[in-house]
């Protein structure tokens, strides 16, 4: 069993990395400059910390506001790093000058910006795709780019196969992801069939790496894999399920190897931590760590009759209630799946060195803060 | 008229609202969507991938050229709706633009003038006026429920900024679009709440009186340019008046209109689709406090009944009041009846939109060059 790595002041684990060592089975060295963007967000923040932790010197960090650069740059002030170059770009990825701006000379892209459009497809796409479209066109203008690496999801996997099927990066992608109902799964799909055209296209080196649901510190909701409150009571959908956790800084690891490590270009990574935990234990764990509350469970054979029913209901009634709940959804989010992390492992080295008991331990804790404040 | 007896419809600007119109598009009968544009080509190829289109275009020309829509709908931000109405006018398309119409009374009195001249027809977006209450609404006003005319009108349209991804992207970028508008976010969003009011107005030029600031909310957020709060005075000498309500603070965040004759009132509820009529007279003594809440109770129940009703007759969609806008719209073109909203309410609405942002652009730059030791405005 792993040992869970020290926390450094700000709650991030602090790995033992030989940045020597590394450096050879890298693409980059320790003075190229490296994008993030979405810098400041849940995973970038770590993302950075763990490039800087690796000796990259030269990171360019890309953020939507001007408020947003005083966290970046207290981790530079915090002289944890020794020195190191943490440029701050604040700007918009739909304006074709601040990509081309962004990307100038930089080696390898992170690429994890990325828009929710919670239930808008539109906002999604536009914040998913034409800002990658965006970035990759300012790649090809300055022609030094080494490698591009896409956050993607696991919401893009269609996931139809049979219960208690294993789900790898051999799974088929969503087809027709405007069925789901998602609007994030749409711009997702659709920002990875993106980023391969231009690959095939154009010759841009690139990798996806496809997180799980990626928990701890700072994050306060349950997974809707788990359940859902939409009708004012929790809703347990996943039962036995196990969920596919990956910590937030196990998360940032993969990311990085994704974009550093050689002989890797074109290929996708799901990144899962081991030690998976069913949604029926995570949900006790968590009434029992943060709060309790009344949840109803509601058994498989069920959700998916109540997804179909919906399903039917919506297009009879010409979309009087949206699509929202259906059977796609239901084979992606709720049917029994197990989850595998070896190609990740096999191919980029990573561990997660953070073991699910710890991070579950700390997301608790989180949360705790959080219902307090 | 139309010739094919189909109407060919076109979107031009395929974002977020463009989702519903192809949605209530494709709800009404005869009609097909013929094409959508976007100068943003990936955004047109997305909305032809999710609903029946026949082609996608990046450039209006190619899209008036090639697919020929005897309709367009130009779901575009605000700055661009002149140019677009204008081109598509002139290329024989009757047009629907969506709210705010222009940005000025100027550009809408032209675009009407344009289409008068060719012959064609154009609306607005005020959707809301479209509901399955306000219907009612109307027809009771119609009715002459009020007696004669309304003497008062009060009208909320609230906005809540909290976690809204289009308040965020607004908050969060200097040159968002919504920016540059004469009266930037208010510009955006008001027009339905002051259509509602323009709707019963009968002359064209009223008072406005207009007093906005930045929320205490948005100031802590750095904010300096966006106003969220007004209030508005609007004043027909001698006859109607009107109070105007916008705020992003103010819970509930209302979408009411509340209207006053010499006998009777009706109060409508936008969000919950209810409308309640307020009796002029009143009972004699202690039955005053206890006869009217039974008919306020009786009237909410039958409000439920109504929503019920079309909710199961498949007639309840939270767009409703679009499709029957649109519906209306396409029914004046083929039959050559009139349109369903009058020119004169258009321009009037932007009358009066402008008379805001003209006052409130006084009061910021007064405040901005000479110090004030106290401003109710800011």
């Amino acid at each position: 069993m792993p040992v869970s790595p020290e926390l450094n002041a700000r709650g991030v684990s602090v790995p033992d990395v030989d940045a020597g060592t590394e450096s050879a089975a890298f693409i980059a060295g320790v003075d190229d400059p490296i994008l993030i963007t979405g810098a400041n967000g849940f995973i970038g923040l770590r993302l950075v910390e763990n490039l800087l932790r690796r000796g990259f010197r030269n990171l360019r960090c890309f953020v939507r506001r001007p408020s947003q650069r005083l966290v970046l740059e207290s981790l530079l002030a915090s002289g944890e790093f020794g020195p190191a170059q943490l440029e701050v770009v604040v700007g918009n990825l739909l304006s074709g000058e601040d990509c081309v701006a962004a990307t100038r000379n930089v080696a390898v892209v992170f690429h994890l910006a990325a828009g929710r459009g919670e239930k808008s497809f539109p906002d999604a796409f536009m914040n998913s795709v034409v800002t990658t479209r965006n970035l990759l066109e300012a790649c090809l203008l300055h022609k030094c780019l080494r490698r591009f690496v896409n956050v993607s999801s696991f919401t893009v996997y269609a996931n139809g196969r049979r219960t208690n099927s294993v789900l790898d990066e051999s799974c088929p992608v969503e087809e027709r992801p405007e069925l789901r109902g998602e609007a994030y799964c749409f711009g997702k799909v659709k920002q990875d069939e993106l980023l391969a055209e231009y690959g095939g296209k154009f010759g841009i080196p690139y990798v996806i790496v496809r997180p799980g649901y990626v928990y701890g510190p700072g994050k306060t909701a349950i997974t809707g894999r788990v359940g859902i409150d939409t009708f004012g009571l929790f809703l347990h959908l996943g039962g036995s399920n196990p969920i596919p956790f990956t910590y937030v800084d196990n998360c940032a690891e993969a990311i990085a190897l994704a974009g550093l490590k050689k002989g890797i270009d074109g290929e996708i990574f799901n990144v899962v931590d081991d030690e998976l935990p069913s949604s029926r234990k995570f949900l006790r764990l968590y009434k029992k760590n943060v709060k309790n509350f009344q949840s109803f469970y509601v058994p498989h054979a069920m959700s998916f009759g109540l997804c179909y029913l919906w399903e039917k209901y919506s297009a009879w009634s010409v979309d009087q209630l949206p699509p929202v709940f259906n059977r796609k959804r239901w084979h992606a989010n709720w049917q029994k799946t197990r989850y595998s992390n070896q190609k990740l492992k096999a191919r980029t080295g990573w561990a997660p060195q953070v073991p699910m008991a710890d991070g579950l331990g700390r997301y608790f804790e989180g949360c705790r803060t959080a219902e307090h404040d | 008229m139309i010739k094919s007896g189909i109407i060919k419809a076109a979107i031009v600007g395929c974002g977020k609202i463009a989702d519903s119109h192809a949605s209530q598009i494709g709800r009404i009968q005869g009609c097909e969507i013929v094409g959508v544009c976007d100068r943003e080509p990936l955004m047109a190829r997305q909305l032809y991938e999710r609903f029946p289109v026949k082609n996608y275009f990046g450039d209006l020309s190619e899209l008036l050229r090639q697919a020929q829509p005897d309709v367009v709908h130009i779901t575009t931000p605000p700055a661009s709706h002149f140019d677009i109405a204008a081109t598509c006018l002139q290329a024989g398309c009757h047009v629907y633009v969506e709210k705010p119409f222009t940005v000025n009374e100027d550009e809408a009195r032209r675009l009407i003038a344009l289409a008068n001249e060719r012959n064609l027809k154009i609306t607005v977006g005020h959707d809301d006026q479209f509901g399955h209450a306000t219907r009612r609404m109307r027809a009771l006003v119609q009715s002459g429920y009020l007696g004669e005319g309304p003497v008062h009108l009060e009208s909320y349209y609230c906005y809540e900024m909290g976690g809204d991804s289009y308040a965020e992207a607004v908050l969060g970028d200097k040159r968002h679009w919504v920016r540059r508008l004469p009266g930037q976010l208010l510009q955006n969003v008001i027009s339905h709440g002051i259509a509602r009011i323009a709707e019963f107005l009968t002359t064209e030029s009223p008072q406005v009186i207009a007093l906005g600031f930045i929320s205490p909310f948005l100031r802590a957020k750095g904010e300096t340019e966006i106003i969220d709060e007004l209030r508005v005075i609007i004043s027909e000498e001698d006859r109607t008046t009107a109070y105007f309500t916008f705020s992003s603070q103010m819970h509930p965040s209302l979408h009411h209109l509340r209207i006053y004759g010499r006998r009777n009132g009706l109060m409508l509820d936008h969000d919950q689709e209810t409308l309640i009529k307020l009796r002029g007279t009143r009972f004699k003594s202690y039955a005053e406090k206890f006869a009217p809440p039974m008919i306020f109770a009786r009237q909410y129940m039958g409000n439920l009944t109504t929503n019920l009703r079309s909710f199961l007759g498949r007639d309840f969609h939270m767009k409703s009041g679009m499709k029957y806008l649109i519906e209306s719209f396409y029914r004046s073109i083929a039959e050559g009846t009139p349109v369903p909203i009058p020119y004169r309410e258009i321009i009037l609405t932007a009358h009066i939109m402008d008379a805001i942002f003209a006052q409130l652009s006084r009061k910021t730059s007064r405040t901005a060059s000479v110090p004030q030791p106290l401003s109710v405005s800011q």
